[in-house]
């Protein structure tokens, strides 16, 4: 009989839900946001219906992402690090540091045989993380998904001095008023966050393959810049977004096959597919 | 109004005491003036400690002081008043803290500051400065909380000790820094003779330090109980327990607390006593002050069955006979030699590990001796002669020694604003993964 794992990712901005077997038979990415935050169970459904199995048909949970305590359903929770080193391994195994630039924060993570080895993280400043993108595309009235093409068509990066996120807002706007072109302040927007993650990440020794997730990751503009920052190419994987619910559902497996090869059966939660409670 | 912390549990009855001993330093400083003792503000391992126990000198020591308003959550209004005057918030903030309370006692013109934590510090009748090389600030800390207490004088000693250089022999260099050391504390002398009005008495002051020297060995001793597996203390504990070592050195209460200590750890490794149960992960708090307002994480690490049996932090002495200290009759120099020994001892070991480092080996040692499976550092910002060199330590260490997991926390020992516990939380989180992964790597 067929067995199926899910894991569920709930960042800070997207919410996402892989359903493993010995391979992934769904993968669902919705908004996180104030509401949505006690839906996971929602988002849960979706991935179910596309997988078309019934929830009582998973196996093992496991939820990651800053938000996994707010997954009432989920048999374990397990550190997004932990979770992406995992599911990016699964994807890609020669890749060794992995850079993941989220909404609220980023990290750089090192990797052996899917194991996480060291990491570092900025949970302290919005600049170099994706919030500092989109606080910028909103000032200067470009689509967020748009920001990486239109800055590979600058001709020379406009330098952000500012770090404070607010008064690199403030320094934009100024920018934009005194003649720089959009495409060059895109780029300089990019260059500012490469610049930040890239230093953080330094302080891993940087060991090759490197590959980027995250919504950063699909960011063409920022890609290139941190390739230049980093000094090496980077790669990203065909949908950077669900690496650390991945992750999450390759781990569900291999828990849940531990505790069977011992001859045991993992705990598991005693609640249903319902929402969090605790935002009530 | 200021944000009272809920109480924190500690391992041994030992700790638990160390409030009263804090509260009663910080009234000694109060109570001094109706004793007819003079007041020094003081700042730690400045070498001075036994020259001002030998005078009656009592010290009020800043350090301590803003860690108590950290730990209170009571050192914002300090700060503010610090960064009033332009001293950025960047600056040591155990400096800013201390001066923004002197600024507050300059203002009202009074010598008790009110509402300050646990009754604040009473004001100096002089200022022990020590600008060695532990850390950067004490050069001006001294001089700037002067310019708030413009009749208090001042005294900046320096005890330095010689640089690590693979390549020089620092064996030849010791005397000359020892015998630089034994005059800076010979003027401090002069300076405290001046100001109380009293002689030196030498035959005290050398029994002084010999109960010093005591009381370094007692308390490795002590602390040495913590290899056993489980640890029956983590470092939890002892960034309290350090309070005597580091505030009461040369008095016998310093000598007598760690005896009980002692004796309160025997019981616990006899009894299989440990910190958490089960014991699944031993870590090294490898360097960095902590953030005094957040002690409380290292309870989030036992939750997670994480103990600390060994930290550098706070470990300020050796074993006086691994030091092989030269003998000598005066007082001052032994102080000297003990200090620049505390350092150099490490020198040699670090030499024949190419590329190591000091404090890179000392980390090392500790990992093999108490049987370490990671290591935590804490970069606090303000704090920057020690957090400047976290990062090097680390890298050096994974070099030199091997890949063990490493977690770098960031925050700062009294500024509450650079401290989010849920991000806090969550990297400890994904750092005992690492280390669980990292156990079942190395079977």
């Amino acid at each position: 009989m067929k067995r199926y794992f899910a894991g569920v990712d709930i960042g800070s901005t997207m919410t996402k839900v892989v359903i493993f077997s010995d391979r992934i038979e769904a993968t669902i990415i919705g908004p996180t946001g104030p509401e949505h935050r006690k839906l996971a169970n929602k988002v849960m459904e979706e991935a179910l219906n596309l997988a078309q199995i019934r929830f009582e048909n998973l196996s093992y949970i496991i939820a990651t992402g800053y938000g996994r305590i707010n997954v009432p359903f989920a048999d374990r929770q397990i550190t997004e690090i932990t979770c992406h080193a995992k599911g990016l391994h699964s994807l890609l195994p020669t890749v060794k540091t992995i850079v993941d630039i989220g909404g609220q924060d980023s990290k750089g993570i090192k990797i052996k045989d899917g194991k996480v080895v060291s990491f570092v993280m900025n949970d302290k400043c919005a600049a170099g993380t994706g919030r500092f993108i989109e606080i910028m595309a909103d000032s200067i009235g470009v689509p967020l998904e748009d920001m990486g093409i239109i800055s590979l068509t600058a001709e020379k990066a406009a330098p952000i001095s500012s770090t404070c996120t607010v008064f690199a807002e403030h320094e934009i706007i100024n920018k934009l008023a005194s003649g720089e072109t959009i495409p060059n302040l895109i780029a300089g927007i990019h260059e500012s966050v490469a610049t930040r993650v890239s230093a953080m990440v330094k302080k891993l020794t940087i060991e090759q393959d490197v590959a980027v997730t995250g919504g950063g990751a699909k960011n063409i503009g920022l890609v290139k810049a941190l390739e230049k920052k980093l000094g090496c190419s980077i790669i990203v994987p065909p949908e950077p977004l669900i690496t650390g619910a991945l992750g999450a559902s390759v781990l569900a497996k291999e828990i849940f096959e531990k505790y069977e090869r011992e001859g045991q059966m993992p705990v598991r939660s005693s609640c249903g597919l319902q929402e969090a409670k605790i935002f009530s | 109004m200021a944000e009272e912390k809920k109480g924190r549990a500690l391992a041994t009855k030992a700790a638990a005491s160390i409030p009263k001993f804090v509260r009663g330093n910080l009234a000694a400083t109060i109570k001094a003036k109706e004793e007819g003792k003079k007041v020094a503000y003081a700042y730690i391992a400045d070498g001075q400690d036994e020259i001002m126990r030998a005078m009656d000198i009592v010290p009020a020591w800043g350090e301590s002081f803003a860690g108590v308003c950290a730990a209170k959550r009571d050192a914002e209004k300090y700060l503010q008043k610090a960064e009033s005057d332009n001293f950025s918030r960047s600056l040591c903030t155990y400096a800013t803290c201390t001066i923004g309370f002197d600024m507050i006692r300059s203002e009202l013109g009074v010598d008790i500051v009110p509402d300050a934590p646990w009754g604040g510090m009473g004001r100096p009748d002089m200022i022990l400065g020590s600008a060695q090389l532990l850390c950067d600030p004490r050069f001006k800390w001294p001089q700037a909380t002067q310019h708030y207490l413009r009749d208090v004088p001042i005294f900046v000693g320096a005890m330095y000790y010689p640089p690590f250089d693979p390549k020089l022999n620092h064996h030849e260099q010791e005397k000359f820094y020892v015998k630089y050391c034994t005059e800076e504390l010979r003027e401090c002398v002069k300076f405290c003779e001046k100001h109380t009005g009293k002689k030196m008495d030498w035959d005290r002051l050398a029994e002084i330090v010999e109960l010093s020297d005591k009381t370094w060995d007692l308390f490795i001793d002590t602390y040495e109980l913590r290899k056993a597996i489980p640890t029956p203390m983590d470092t939890g504990d002892a960034m309290n327990t350090m309070v005597p070592l580091t505030f009461n050195l040369g008095t016998q209460e310093a000598y007598d607390f760690y005896k009980q200590l002692y004796d309160e750890l025997q019981e616990k490794v006899k009894n299989k006593e440990g910190v958490v149960e089960p014991e699944k992960y031993r870590l090294i708090w490898a360097a960095g002050l902590p953030s005094w307002f957040a002690l409380g994480d290292f309870q989030y690490f036992n939750s997670k069955g994480a103990t600390f049996p060994v930290e550098v932090t706070y470990r300020g002495c050796e074993k006086i006979e691994r030091l092989e200290l030269p003998k000598t009759s005066d007082p001052l120099e032994h102080i000297a030699w003990r200090w620049v020994r505390y350092w150099t001892h490490w020198y040699d070991k670090a030499r024949k590990r190419p590329g190591s480092l000091p404090k890179v080996e000392r980390i090392i040692e500790y990992i093999e001796e108490y049987k370490c499976d990671g290591v935590v550092f804490h970069s606090a910002f303000s704090c920057r002669s020690w957090h400047a060199g976290i990062i090097h330590q680390a890298e050096t260490l994974k070099k030199v020694y091997k890949e063990i997991p490493i977690l770098i926390l960031e925050g700062d020992i009294v500024d509450i604003s650079s401290y989010n516990e849920a991000d806090t939380h969550n990297r400890i989180d994904a750092f005992i993964e690492a280390v669980d992964a990292y156990k079942s790597r190395m079977g």
